[in-house]
């Protein structure tokens, strides 16, 4: 099941409409063909990167002018100099900008310092800021949700749950992600689906599609079984050979099916493992991480983060020798959840150079978007960021709690940047006498754009029909399905 | 009037008094091999099993072995024999009789042993010692199995601000094991006071609200202490299935009713001589200050109404330590009387040990002896009290679904890969040369385990209790199968990889090119001229008795393609030495890579 050829594709796709499935997910599939799954004649990437434990997304992007930045401090218990968690407004000189686009809510505003990188990025038109977007159900405000007179997305402010929200619009246990979604549509385009869906990361139900399965990668490549290829335990000839058929036979063979379901589904991964790995090794050997554009630099060599966008951009450099010309990936990083430590957490260690999450965010952006310049592909790859949630606006004392809505960045040649795509709130704690119908209550933003409309503005661009929208984004009749950051 | 229930030794019918605590006797002359533990400080050595002698229906070998994969760290020829001289109750019972040792006393010994000798320092692979010395010769097998799980419930990690705290992760694996086998409400408030839990979801040095710069306090353990140590989202049935209202699930409770618990949680910090402010905010420091409870910094505790849970601790006009604790008790007691508490823990603590997909019926028997302190398959072995940790886990190990007589197909679990490298070593009695079990980090995806005790990469675990592999049966028949979330295309490969150079040359930090910790494969060479007689031995250590034919087929004859060479030569006989190893390795290795070992059941 794991080396579907695009013929073999479809025949189950149609099989599928066969069984009459319950799920209009699966009986939507079957119309896919005249939809969706048009041979692609160029190639187009999405790239997911998530920063697990919930980016304090307004130490990001701040107000700048002085009422909104005052407002803005104030909530957070003050600036630095008043030991508050705000920036100062001093640090955020040379990194403020004016959206293209006029914000009711201030007209300027900061990028963070440690991500200066991104200012570039946004100035030079390649960059765009999606303010306060989260997953919703409906438009939602501060009203219908105290009034409980809205659906809600389920579980809201958890960790875990909101992570699968995000990529899933299910609660954990979700089992297809809005990703996964895009590859089941699109994955007929590539010569075999399984390079369709890649987590350079952990297991991500963002990628995890109804047909296709994720494929997950080492930030080395693919780790092949070693006694498969070569005999173990000094063994040679018949008996090696015997050996290495036993364990063939045993981790991918019927032999290995078992009776039971976790038997079966452990042995398909572990036949997916091995047959994938061969074409993986020999495909990324053609582009070392030494390669110029694609080599790290220094600052980022032994960054996760950007070790993780490396082998996304060697895998993309390979795309001919996977067959692929839709593909889907995920990478992520961690630490996000800023209870406390929040702005060493966040910003660089000014004494040992030691870079924090915002920075290293920036840089392996910042490295990755040149990377797929050095490919001559910087518009047919689009990276964005998400997050569990964002933070409360209020200071815990030196950290933030979970909260919502949350800003998110688009990357790539065909993001129209420069400008916000959305509604940046009011930076402030709704009061009686001055009203803040984003706020659901200590400043954790209710979301004023959806992860629906992400979903499928960047869908449309990848090739999803207007007839399958519903499909990667469930909730999309309710909100704008075209953001406008895409041409 | 007393009738045993199959040979695990369950009473349908009320025992008398005198048999309840298995009280010895009979199995041949009762040679309670009652050899005090040896473990001491930092050196291991293996220690006669606990001796299950009884008069019950004794288990055979493959019955004896599969309820042993579920309550330690895996079957042993020793632990197997001892366990066939009873029965599972008595063994529970015996078990919950041994005295447990400290990490933290064996850290310490580290720590002087290395200061004594030069300036390095301890760091996690110590603590990692202390592990697997314990999980690996402890004769209290079912309390590390159980703390074990316990880590993966109440979890704090290495992986982040814990990073140097070797003695303070240590303390509080030591609380998991001293509760494990206590009340649940005991564990609660000693991990809510533990600075290992208070910097870990940062509760320490929690702030109480200040109105003039509208800071609040930190929400963090708060949330997390409902969500995933106690009551989780949604309101439950005792089976654990989800209470409807309108079709849809009840909240267990709202951000208000966080930020009203929250309040309870300000003012902790690190404990010692005086409540100074220089002392909360760890300018002073007790020596000992990461292994004593957290106590109150009166001055730091929100003085405001706090309202959770239905509950209201009304507003004070000043806080004092004895205000605190009352908030604390109200707080835990209130969280801990909840009835999600029941099955929401003892479900997933028989997903730890037994099963992933327990049934509604499994879940409620275990829930009501978490209820009620008692369960009628171990009577006299709990309190009584809602709680009781002895009776949930008797009421988990011996219900009749915990090893059925016949399997469906969404049976199982698979087992969690540092539970298969301990599995491997207690099988074959494994040796460390240095006493120190020096097996360290096993993170590496590609090249090691994927896991290591105490480094899951948030309070989120290893894997999440409802985890579904996408596009799998498990998903296709609305199972979970949470030990998947570690299994992807790098790690199957690595694991296979890395058992490979386990099975041959042993596991740990190598001196003088040999690895730390070395198998004993003297039983299985003995019989491996006789690959059948080699593949029922291992069938039983690895495998439970339940490997397929097919499977065997397929080991039997990569096994015997390895010839024995004959001849009474020195070079000949040296040969047939190597052979008979290499026999071993396969056998052991492609049975450890096969889907019949993987998921136990």
């Amino acid at each position: 099941m794991s080396h579907l050829s695009r013929r073999e594709y479809l025949k189950r796709l149609a099989a599928l409409a066969g069984l009459g499935s319950a799920a209009p997910f699966a009986l939507n599939l079957a119309g896919l063909g005249a939809a969706s799954a048009q041979s692609a004649p160029d190639y187009r990437a999405i790239v997911c990167l998530f920063m697990f434990g919930g980016n304090d997304h307004n130490n990001m992007i701040i107000p700048y002018d002085q009422a909104a930045y005052d407002a803005y401090a104030a909530a957070r218990s003050g600036n630095r100099t008043a030991g508050g968690i705000a920036y100062d407004r001093s640090q955020l000189t040379a990194t403020k900008f004016s959206p293209a686009t006029a914000q009711s809510s201030s007209a300027e505003f900061a990028f963070c310092p440690p991500m200066a990188p991104l200012q570039a990025l946004f100035t030079a038109g390649k960059l765009a800021i999606l303010p306060n977007i989260g997953p919703l159900i409906a438009p939602t405000n501060r009203t219908s949700y105290l009034a409980n007179s809205v659906a809600l997305p389920p579980k809201l402010f958890s960790h875990n749950d909101q992570q699968a929200v995000w990529q899933s619009y299910a609660a954990e246990g979700g089992k297809a992600g809005w990703g996964g979604r895009m590859g089941d549509l699109l994955a007929s385009s590539n010569s075999s689906t399984v390079f369709t869906a890649i987590s350079a990361s952990s297991n991500a139900v963002f990628l995890a599609g109804q047909n296709i399965f994720q494929y997950q990668i080492g930030t080395n490549g693919a780790t092949p079984v070693t006694a498969v290829n070569s005999s173990p335990f000094g063994l040679s000839g018949a008996a090696g050979t015997a050996a290495r058929t036993a364990l063939s036979q045993l981790v991918t063979d019927s032999v290995a099916a078992g009776t039971l379901y976790m038997e079966s589904d452990h042995a398909d991964l572990v036949k997916r493992s091995i047959d994938a790995s061969g074409t993986v090794s020999s495909a990324l050997a053609t582009v070392p991480t030494s390669t110029a554009g694609i080599s790290l630099p220094t600052a980022l060599a032994n960054n996760s983060l950007a070790l993780q966008l490396q082998v996304v951009a060697r895998l993309i450099a390979s795309r001919s020798s996977l067959g692929a010309k839709r593909q889907v990936f995920f990478v992520s990083i961690g630490g996000f959840d800023t209870h406390d430590n929040e702005i060493t957490t966040l910003e660089d260690n000014a004494n040992t150079g030691a870079l924090g999450l915002h920075s290293q965010v920036a840089r392996s952006m910042d490295y990755f978007y040149s990377a797929m310049g050095s490919l001559g592909l910087q518009n047919n790859v689009t990276l964005f960021t998400a997050s569990d949630f964002g933070r409360t606006l209020t200071s815990n004392g030196d950290g933030s709690d979970h909260g919502w809505g949350a800003h998110h960045f688009v990357l790539g040649g065909a993001v129209k940047g420069g400008d916000m795509y959305g509604t940046m709130p009011a930076v402030r704690l709704h009061t009686t006498a001055n009203p803040n119908l984003a706020d659901a209550g200590s400043g954790r933003f209710i979301p004023t754009t959806s992860v629906d409309s992400l979903a499928v503005t960047l869908g449309r661009w990848f090739g999803v029909s207007s007839a399958d929208f519903s499909l990667i984004a469930p909730n999309i009749a309710n909100f704008n399905n075209d953001l406008g950051f895409l041409a | 009037m007393v009738r045993f229930y199959k040979w695990w030794g369950v009473v349908t019918v009320l025992l008398l008094s005198a048999c309840g605590g298995g009280g010895g006797g009979g199995g041949g002359g009762s040679s309670s091999t009652t050899t005090t533990t040896t473990v001491s400080g930092c050196t291991f050595t293996a220690t006669a099993e606990v001796d299950a002698s009884d008069n019950n229906t004794h288990p055979t070998d493959a019955e004896a072995a599969r309820f042993l994969q579920q309550a330690s760290f895996g079957p042993s020829r020793a632990s197997i024999d001892a366990l066939k001289k009873g029965s599972a109750l008595t063994w529970i019972t015996r078990q919950f009789e041994q005295p447990r040792a400290s990490h933290l006393s064996c850290v310490d010994q580290e720590a002087a042993r290395l200061a004594s000798i030069g300036t390095a320092t301890i760091d996690q692979s110590h603590f990692l010692q202390s592990w697997w010395g314990q999980a690996l010769t402890g004769r209290d097998q079912l309390r590390q199995r159980v703390a074990f799980a316990l880590s993966q419930i109440l979890v704090v990690s290495f992986n982040g601000d814990l990073g140097s705290d070797i003695r303070g992760v240590s303390y509080y694996y030591d609380l998991l094991e001293k509760n494990a086998f206590g009340n649940y409400r005991d564990l609660l408030e000693d991990v809510t006071l533990s600075p290992a839990m208070g910097v870990y979801l940062s509760h320490l040095r929690n702030r109480k609200e200040d109105t003039a710069s509208g800071r609040t306090p930190d929400e963090n353990y708060a949330r997390e202490i409902m969500q995933l140590f106690s009551i989780g989202l949604y309101q439950l049935n005792n089976d654990g299935s989800l209470k409807l209202s309108g079709g849809k699930p009840i909240d267990t409770y709202s951000n208000s009713d966080i930020s009203g618990l929250a309040k309870v949680f300000t003012g902790y910090s690190y404990g010692g001589a005086d409540t100074a402010d220089a002392r909360f905010w760890g300018n002073v420091k007790d020596a000992n200050y990461n292994v004593m409870p957290m106590q109150g910094y009166p001055q730091f505790h929100s003085i405001s109404a706090k309202q959770f849970l239905g509950v209201t601790i009304p507003a004070q006009s000043a806080a004092t330590a004895a205000s605190m604790a009352s908030d604390l008790k109200t707080a835990l007691d209130t969280i801990f009387n909840h009835a999600n508490v029941g099955p929401f823990i003892g479900k997933q603590l028989i997903q730890r040990l037994v099963k992933s997909n327990p049934s509604a019926a499994y879940v409620d028997r275990v829930a009501t002896a978490f209820n009620t302190g008692v369960t009628a398959l171990a009577p006299g072995l709990g309190t009584g009290k809602r709680g009781d940790m002895r009776a949930t886990i008797a009421a988990i190990l011996l219900d009749p679904e915990a090893r059925p007589a016949t399997l469906t197909a969404g049976e199982g679990k698979i087992v969690e890969p540092v539970i298969r490298l301990a599995n491997w070593a207690r099988a074959f009695n494994v040796v460390s040369n240095s006493g120190a079990y020096k097996v360290g980090n096993t993170d590496s995806a590609s090249g090691s385990l994927n896991q290591t005790p105490m480094r899951a990469s948030s309070v989120f675990n290893f894997y999440r209790p409802g985890y579904v592999p996408s596009n799998s049966r498990v998903a296709s028949n609305s199972l979970v199968a949470p030990e998947m979330q570690l299994a992807s295309e790098t790690s199957v490969a690595g694991y296979i990889n890395v058992m490979q150079g386990i099975v041959q040359n042993g596991v740990g930090t190598s001196t003088a090119g040999v690895r730390d910790v070395q198998p004993n494969y003297s039983s299985e060479i003995a019989l491996a001229s006789d690959s059948a007689a080699l593949l029922n031995r291992i069938d039983v250590l690895l495998t439970r008795g339940a490997m397929k034919a097919l499977t065997r087929t397929s080991i039997k004859t990569a096994v015997d393609a390895v010839s024995i060479p004959t001849g009474s030569t020195s070079s000949a006989s040296s040969a047939a030495a190597v052979a008979l190893k290499q026999r071993v390795w396969l056998a052991v290795f492609l049975t450890m890579a096969s889907p019949d070992y993987l998921v136990q059941k």
